[in-house]
């Protein structure tokens, strides 16, 4: 107890970003894992990384162009600072998101290697960003793009909440146009739904979630918790209700028990938070084996 | 000209294919109402180009298609479904009827009764609550039929409605898509490579080779020769008591 009371005190906001980064990724790889595209979670991870990246070139001063456009005098700002990192970030994901989604209908590429394609080039390109950024940052991009749970602040964690009310929004509002698209976009487009816009706007959703949690929480927390709590929600649930409740309820709880056992353990909370869940999707995995 | 064989689609020196590539050129087909016609063909030779094209899909690259307020139900290929979240058999049903919803609206009351009219015309109301990917795959065929149904299609689009089924559902879906063109006078598309299937259950057929096409009766378009050069294979059409049997002949 005495140790979650600290915990709380020490990070309180790393501990509420946490479950909110949980629930936007097992939210959204609900339809990732159901759609088979979980190496499209992969690739953005790697494009969202590599923007971040390229961030530190600092070859367009989003700051300078954003006091001209306003015409104010640019100052020093913690936040443009970060909003210069989490821009690139999302600007990498979107475009890699519009390239993938020229695969749709088209004979000259499968998706796998259009996915795989974007996902070593965003590797490459983040190589080459790191190599060229002023030294004297090379530590703070490793931390950056290593991401890790416990640097989450107020500024990270009211982005997170955002980003979650979009997302929600959007599936909320075109529940009917996402569902159908997600579950067969040929008869969606037959029957007169336009299936390419709605599932760009799907794309577009996931590139943004996707983005902005590996910008907080680095990519191996989001790429784990886009397919496992879903995957466990798969097996275990029956109704499609349940699928999205048990996905969120997984993704939402683990992180906050990982940060409790790597403050415990002494280690990094991204990856004792993919652990966890790794361990509850075996678990699952062999119960349902055995009770077939 | 006879009331019920009114034109419903008209294609008009029609060219069809993607960017600059044209699969098929010269498209003059007529569509009447409560035609049955099965589209054929050897692979690559522009079926599924065809069909998208009917539907609006893709754009034709010349020539022009007449076919105003034509409602299509369209029953995909079974695997290209996602079949791994559990949609109840009336979720997926429902879908047939959100192109009629709008943007914001929820389904009501009489899109419930169509669902339901759908799921009785193809005779598995009692499924309505089980999950779809728990059917098998006659069940899952008829919930995709529903489905289309649900559109209240002029014109009902079949691909590959049989493919992977098991011999017993293989003709009872056959049979349901011939009570359905009976019953109702809707007009029926279907794509299949099963020649034979298709000769037993439709009225006409387009016969789809490289570049070009062949539209007619069964009984024109079926014959040794006809199937033969357009399969680059040697084919039988036989008369077995009184159905189609088209085999491939082997030598040696």
């Amino acid at each position: 107890m005495e140790t979650i009371n600290l915990l709380f005190e020490l990070f309180p906001y790393a501990i509420l970003g946490s479950i909110v980064a949980g629930i936007i990724c097992s939210f959204l790889g609900v339809f990732v894992v159901s759609q088979r595209v979980v190496f499209l979670g992969a690739a953005l991870t790697q494009a969202a990384i590599a923007g971040v990246a390229f961030s530190f070139l600092h070859l367009i001063n989003l700051e300078q162009i954003i006091a001209d456009f306003f015409g104010i005098q640019s100052v020093e700002n913690s936040f443009l600072h970060h909003f210069e990192h989490t821009f690139f970030s999302l600007l990498f994901a979107l475009i890699a998101v519009f390239i993938f989604s020229q695969s749709y209908r088209q004979k000259l590429l499968t998706t796998d290697s259009l996915l795989g394609i974007i996902f070593v080039v965003a590797i490459a390109l983040r190589i080459i960003f790191i190599q060229k950024s002023p030294i004297a940052e090379v530590a703070e991009i490793e931390s950056i793009l290593k991401g890790d749970i416990l640097f989450i602040g107020s500024q990270e964690f009211y982005t997170l909440v955002v980003i979650l009310f979009v997302i929600a929004s959007i599936f909320f509002l075109f529940n009917k146009q996402l569902k159908f698209v997600t579950f067969d976009a040929d008869t969606a487009s037959a029957h007169g739904i336009n299936a390419r816009l709605w599932l760009l706007i799907f794309y577009i959703t996931v590139g943004i979630g996707i983005s902005l949690t590996t910008r907080f929480v680095g990519d191996v927390f989001t790429f784990a918790f886009l397919i496992l709590p879903a995957s466990i929600a798969i097996l275990l649930a029956k109704r499609i209700i349940n699928v999205f409740l048990y996905s969120i309820i997984i993704g939402a709880l683990v992180p906050p028990i990982a940060i409790y056992f790597a403050f415990k353990l002494d280690v990094s909370s991204g990856p004792t938070a993919v652990v966890l869940v790794f361990i509850i999707f075996l678990l699952v995995y062999f119960i349902k084996k055995i009770s077939k | 000209m006879d009331k019920d064989k009114k034109q419903i689609i008209n294609f008009s020196d029609v060219s069809i294919g993607y960017g600059s590539k044209v699969i098929l050129r010269d498209l003059n087909i007529s569509i009447e109402k409560n035609d049955f016609i099965g589209l054929v063909g050897p692979n690559g030779a522009g079926k599924t180009t065809f069909l998208r094209t009917l539907l609006g899909n893709i754009k034709p690259l010349s020539g022009t298609i007449e076919k105003e307020n034509i409602v299509f139900g369209y029953v995909p290929q079974r695997d290209v479904v996602q079949p791994l979240l559990p949609y109840t058999v009336h979720d997926v049903v429902m879908m047939g009827r959100y192109s009629f919803l709008g943007m914001f609206k929820s389904p009501s009351k009489i899109d419930e009764e169509i669902i339901n009219e759908s799921l009785d015309r193809v005779g598995i109301s009692s499924l309505r609550l089980l999950n779809y990917n728990s059917l098998s795959g006659g069940q899952r065929q008829r919930v995709l039929i529903a489905r289309a149904l649900a559109v209240r299609p002029d014109v009902l689009i079949l691909d590959e409605p049989t493919n992977g089924l098991d011999t017993p559902s293989h003709y009872s879906v056959l049979s349901l898509i011939s009570h359905l063109h009976d019953e109702s006078q809707l007009t029926v598309l279907i794509v299949s490579h099963l020649l034979t299937d298709v000769a037993n259950l439709v009225k006409k057929i387009i016969l789809f080779e490289a570049g070009g096409f062949q539209f007619g009766s069964t009984y024109d378009i079926l014959s040794d020769e006809n199937l033969s050069k357009t399969y680059s294979s040697n084919i039988e059409v036989k008369k077995v008591g009184g159905e189609f049997l088209i085999t491939s002949k082997h030598e040696g």
